[in-house]
């Protein structure tokens, strides 16, 4: 149920559900008076997020929900991301050692790095059998 | 995301349209690498309607970059959009790849 202000949805584990995370942000990026710019970020760190977890989270072949909880109080968004999948803590990842020269540059840890970049402030928590992820940021309204 | 890719004069351009992620990096990659292999030296990527990149499109470019130095070639970049570039410059990215504000500054560069 999404209340004014609040929004829920729900992704299965196929890549090709960036796709409606990308229209479903669309249209609460639309609801809360987002800038492109801040719309753009939250977008990249849902995807990061969600590409990690449909790669490494899921040792079997069912499909499984990622449930995206969006609200925004006066000038703070909050995201929360939540899935059934195996324990992983990305914010424990070791952070990168950039700038990198070409020949050193990691790949490894790039999409954690991004979001730790783009977003104010990310927990993890296991919450029974649940990973949950919760992203905050400041809103820059269009 | 669309591709389409020309040759001028030495150069492989390859114009990109929408979004650069997990979903459509695989068959950029491809795309870029079999023109590597073809014997493509001098490779422009113009980012201008390109409106969305992650760390899945930041790999294809590095790799890219990567291989084409090997070959003694250069592949430049142009034309990102500010929060594209922004991406590249979290990454750190910007500190060894080559990009250029305009096209026509990325054909200068061969």
């Amino acid at each position: 149920m999404s209340t004014p202000g609040s929004f829920s949805f729900e992704l299965r584990n196929r890549l090709s559900e960036l796709e409606t995370l990308c229209v479903k942000m669309e249209s609460v990026g639309q609801a809360l008076g987002l800038s492109r710019r801040c719309l753009f970020e939250v977008n990249l760190a849902l995807d990061e997020l969600f590409t990690n977890i449909i790669s490494y989270g899921f040792q079997d072949q069912s499909e499984h929900a990622i449930r995206v909880h969006v609200s925004a109080d006066q000038d703070r968004l909050t995201v929360v991301l939540e899935d059934d999948g195996v324990a992983f803590n990305p914010v424990a990842r070791i952070p990168l050692d950039l700038p990198c020269a070409l020949d050193e540059c990691r790949v490894g840890g790039l999409g954690i790095h991004l979001v730790k970049n783009l977003m104010d402030e990310v927990t993890y928590e296991r919450r029974g059998g649940t990973n949950v992820l919760t992203l905050k940021k400041s809103i820059d309204k269009s | 995301m669309d591709i389409v890719e020309l040759k001028e004069g030495g150069v492989n351009t390859f114009k990109l349209r929408g979004r650069l992620d997990s979903n459509t990096s695989q068959s950029f990659e491809k795309q870029l690498l079999e023109a590597i292999s073809d014997g493509a030296r001098n490779v422009i990527i113009d980012f201008k309607e390109l409106d969305y990149i992650s760390s899945a499109g930041l790999r294809v470019i590095l790799k890219a970059t990567k291989t084409i130095k090997r070959q003694d070639g250069k592949l430049m970049l142009c034309a990102m959009q500010d929060y594209v570039k922004e991406v590249f410059e979290i990454a750190g990215f910007d500190s060894f790849l080559p990009i250029v504000p305009t096209l026509e500054d990325a054909f200068k560069a061969f």
